[in-house]
């Protein structure tokens, strides 16, 4: 019996909470989700990872389109701008291009980045806009009550899809990997520990780091996604997966059934605002050839 | 000496071939020149959507010592480089004009073919060897249109050296003996056009050489609008390309990384303006240009940046429409979408130059306005401002400020921070990502003070109130002319109401009126959002008729004008892609004077 858990008590907990400083990054507003929304485990996440890298608050600008997801900014008390449906990106490629020293933070739900959205991530990802976009994947539209979403699974009914979702649900995973993000991963609303692990190798990845959450909506899906399903699919991503390895990240992205959840594919590459810099270089170089 | 001193020059050249002629260019050398020897210039090419293939190209050049408001109907010289193409405008020749041709073409072309033969009466015929002398001196027929300038210049004694210096220009980055070849083939031209007798009496007379502290220059509207980019301290340029903004992007992608500036090409112009908003957001100065189709796509945005109270410029330069209508030829009618285009109550700054020097500053006040009323203001260009050459008086001074955005004092830093405060301006002061103490999320929702969604009814009004109300503001923000009036003072019998590149149309015919008698004046509105109102009204009540000329179908300034003035006006339409004729505008000026004199 040597090994039982020490038991851990709430205000103990609540101490150790408060003394990671991390409750200051969160904002004083209420979150809007409901009870059980696995969205709460990804603002803790993104609090950790901020108070882990030390990154001053100041210097944090959230992005969100409009979604269940995209109020994000609201409850973290941080730089934010929530804008319109779908246009996270270029928003948040304007701000970082705008200023570099900012830690610059995209989300959004299924719908704001696979359908209306969806033109801009590959441009976002080729790009390598030094920013770190999280996709909060439920599945289906929360904030309009239950409809189908570009990641809705075959079969799934909801109140746009009574007799049932005909078409199959989009692959982010292998969208991402063709797109050429330079950072992908994957990870689970209900593995908090893993969460906010991903979250801060997301951010401190320098360059375009794309993580899909897959999170339950409690609200509107009691069959597809749900917390219970999830914990039986997902699983990590073998140990030996060598993350430089793109066509072994395409292989486990498609293995939609037991999603596995880890880094998918690294690699280093210079970013939008080193290639801007090198164009002012030129720049400056012609024009000083010119002149001279 | 003194008649020659008072001689006023006004002559109009076209040019007129195919493309491939160098019809262009040679418009092109012409002007440049002209400009050079201290000339006024004014000019507008017409030219083929087709990137390849035998569309025709038109370049009118109208060289003045005092600076003309638009191009003439009726041209001095046509100079044809194609004859089939040319032949359709010789109407456009004012009697005892002259019409240059090649007199020898090619050596089969079947009678009527020949431009020769379709000189109206009192037109002078001036046959040139082009291809003949062009090969002599070039090896090669491709210098037609230096030899017609050529010809040109020495017909009517004009200076030889701005030409030389203009051609030299144009061919530095090629092989020297190009450059050569072409100057004598210039000059061989020159000759020969001096020992040829003159048979019409214009005069070119000699510029007045102004040094009044300022540059002359000759540029596009497109070139002002990137000159008052940069001297504005634009930092982040976002666009994709359109006909006819794109020159815009295209200078910028030269220009702006030279100052240490970033522009990116975004995926669509969606992501063009979302990311000039974003930088906005972010604090720099921050712009995109589009024409129609463009900003259609991009009044989403524009509503979020009214909302969330981001300043952003956007360069809008219509052609003809609706959908893609006539990207090649110009039109005005845009301002229903400028003004009022996307959801809700989004009022913001809408600024129409008329010229290509309002056009720079119009350019580098939207900044100072963007910042300065936190909000989104478009500059509504067209395609005859954007792409006709223009001397202009551009100010030695950089005459924009680098920074006018409100920022919290010092007793503000202390306490939290509220960014949409309710002020006695109506506007907030304005952190940025990174400005420690102003931390704060912005929303397409409506919010309170503090930003966080709120939709109570007292709070909508309120806010409502706080974004229309602070716009008033720019209709006294300094340095910028946002209405005038011209011609007659007092009560006249005539007023014209113009907004945009028509307006040089509607001033020239205005002069004529006057000086046909008629007792008339002209106003310009150039801030189209927020109205001003107040001198309109005045204008109204000053003239009998009111003429509101534009190149639209619906008259969608008048619309806007007739929506806050009751009393009645007459409307003139027109959309024939091309610039209003001054002729049109004037019969309705003598109508309508004729109309009130039958009254009184």
């Amino acid at each position: 019996m040597g090994n039982l858990r020490q038991p851990v008590y709430l205000e103990e907990k609540l101490e150790q909470v408060r003394e990671s400083g991390r409750l200051n990054i969160r904002s004083k507003a209420l979150p809007t989700w409901c009870p059980g929304c696995g969205y709460f485990s990804i603002v803790d996440g993104v609090t950790m990872a901020i108070n882990q890298l030390q990154i001053n608050q100041k210097d944090v600008t959230v992005v969100s389109g409009i979604g269940c997801a995209s109020r994000f900014p609201f409850f973290l008390d941080t730089y934010g701008f929530h804008t319109l449906h779908g246009r996270t990106l270029p928003v948040a490629t304007g701000i970082k291009v705008a200023n570099d020293d900012l830690t610059v933070l995209a989300i959004g739900g299924d719908g704001d980045a696979f359908a209306i959205g969806g033109a801009h991530i590959p441009h976002a990802a080729r790009r390598n806009v030094d920013i770190t976009y999280m996709v909060f994947d439920n599945g289906i539209y929360g904030l309009t009550k239950g409809q189908t979403s570009p990641t809705s699974v075959l079969g799934f009914t909801t109140s746009t899809s009574p007799y049932q979702n005909q078409d199959r649900p989009l692959n982010p995973l292998l969208m991402m990997l063709s797109y050429d993000a330079s950072w992908i991963g994957q990870s689970y609303a209900g593995d908090p520990r893993h969460l906010s692990e991903m979250i801060t190798q997301a951010i401190a990845h320098r360059g375009f780091s794309y993580l899909h959450i897959l999170s339950p909506c409690v609200t509107f899906d009691k069959t597809s996604k749900t917390y219970s399903n999830l914990k039986a699919q997902v699983r990590n991503l073998p140990d030996d997966h060598d993350s430089s390895d793109r066509m072994a990240a395409i292989g486990y992205s498609m293995d939609v059934d037991t999603p596995p959840i880890g880094l998918f594919y690294k690699e280093s590459r210079p970013t939008l605002s080193d290639k801007l810099d090198l164009i002012v270089d030129k720049a400056r170089g012609r024009n000083a050839r010119a002149s001279g | 000496m003194i008649d020659s001193a008072m001689t006023e020059t006004d002559i109009q050249l076209m040019f007129c071939g195919s493309a491939g002629d160098g019809t262009i260019a040679v418009g092109d050398i012409f002007k440049r020149a002209m400009a050079e020897a201290g000339f006024k210039v004014l000019a507008f090419d017409i030219y083929p959507p087709e990137i390849r293939g035998f569309g025709k190209c038109i370049s009118r050049v109208r060289v003045t010592s005092r600076q003309a408001y638009s191009l003439k109907h009726q041209s001095d010289i046509l100079v044809s480089l194609n004859d089939s193409y040319a032949i359709p405008h010789v109407s456009e020749v004012r009697d005892f004009g002259g019409v240059l041709y090649d007199q020898a073409p090619i050596s089969a072309m079947a009678e009527g073919e020949h431009i020769s033969g379709h000189l109206q009466p009192g037109q002078l015929p001036y046959g040139v060897s082009m291809r003949e002398v062009s090969d002599q001196t070039t090896g090669g027929s491709k210098a037609k249109n230096i030899v017609a300038l050529g010809f040109l210049a020495g017909l009517y004694d004009m200076q030889r050296e701005p030409f030389h210096q203009i051609i030299r220009d144009k061919f530095k980055h090629k092989d020297p003996i190009i450059s050569e070849s072409n100057l004598l083939a210039f000059d061989t031209a020159y000759d020969e056009g001096v020992s040829t007798f003159r048979l019409d009496f214009i005069e070119l007379g000699t510029p007045e050489r102004q040094d009044i502290g300022s540059k002359v220059q000759m540029m596009t509207g497109n070139a002002a609008v990137v000159r008052g980019c940069l001297d504005a301290g634009l930092e982040t340029f976002f666009g994709y390309p359109i006909t006819p903004a794109t020159s815009i992007m295209e200078d910028l992608a030269t220009d702006l990384p030279m100052r240490g500036g970033r522009l990116l090409q975004t995926e669509d112009e969606i992501s063009a303006i979302a990311a000039t908003i974003g930088a906005g957001y972010a604090g720099a100065r921050a712009a995109t240009a589009t024409s129609g189709p463009g900003l259609a796509l991009m009044v989403e945005m524009l509503g979020l940046g009214v909302m969330a109270e981001v300043p952003s410029v956007i360069f809008c330069s219509q052609r003809g429409g609706p959908s893609t209508g006539m990207p090649t030829k110009t039109e005005q009618s845009d301002l229903h979408l400028a003004v009022f285009g996307g959801a809700g109550d989004a009022q913001r700054i809408v600024l129409a130059p008329t010229n290509v020097e309002g056009a720079y500053k119009c350019a580098g006040k939207a900044f100072e306005m963007a910042e300065r009323y936190q909000t989104p203001v478009i500059v509504l260009l067209d395609l005859y401002l954007s792409n006709r050459y223009e001397t202009v008086i551009l100010p030695r001074q950089n005459p924009f400020e680098a920074d006018s955005s409100k920022k919290r004092s010092h007793q503000e830093r202390g306490v939290p921070y509220h960014r949409f405060s309710f002020t006695d301006d109506n506007v907030s002061p304005r952190t940025v990502p990174g400005e420690e103490g102003g931390i704060h999320t912005v929303t397409g929702l409506e919010h309170n003070e503090l930003g966080r969604p709120n939709d109570q009814p007292d709070m909508h009004l309120k806010m409502s109130e706080k974004r229309h109300n602070k716009l008033l503001g720019a209709l006294d923000h300094p340095g910028i002319t946002i209405q005038k009036r011209f011609g007659d003072e007092g009560k006249v019998d005539v007023g014209i109401l113009g907004w945009g590149s028509t307006f040089g149309e509607i001033l020239e015919a205005m002069l004529v009126a006057q000086d046909e008698g008629i007792s008339c004046s002209a106003m310009k509105v150039v801030m189209l959002s927020p109205l001003p109102l107040q001198p309109v009204q005045e204008f109204f009540s000053d003239c009998r008729e009111i003429l509101i000329p534009e190149l639209n179908y619906e008259g969608q300034f008048a619309n806007l004008v007739g929506s806050a003035i009751s009393k009645p006006f007459t409307r003139l339409n027109r959309v024939p892609g091309v610039p209003m004729r001054v002729a049109d505008i004037l019969d309705e000026i003598r109508r309508l004077a004729a109309q009130v004199k039958s009254a009184a």
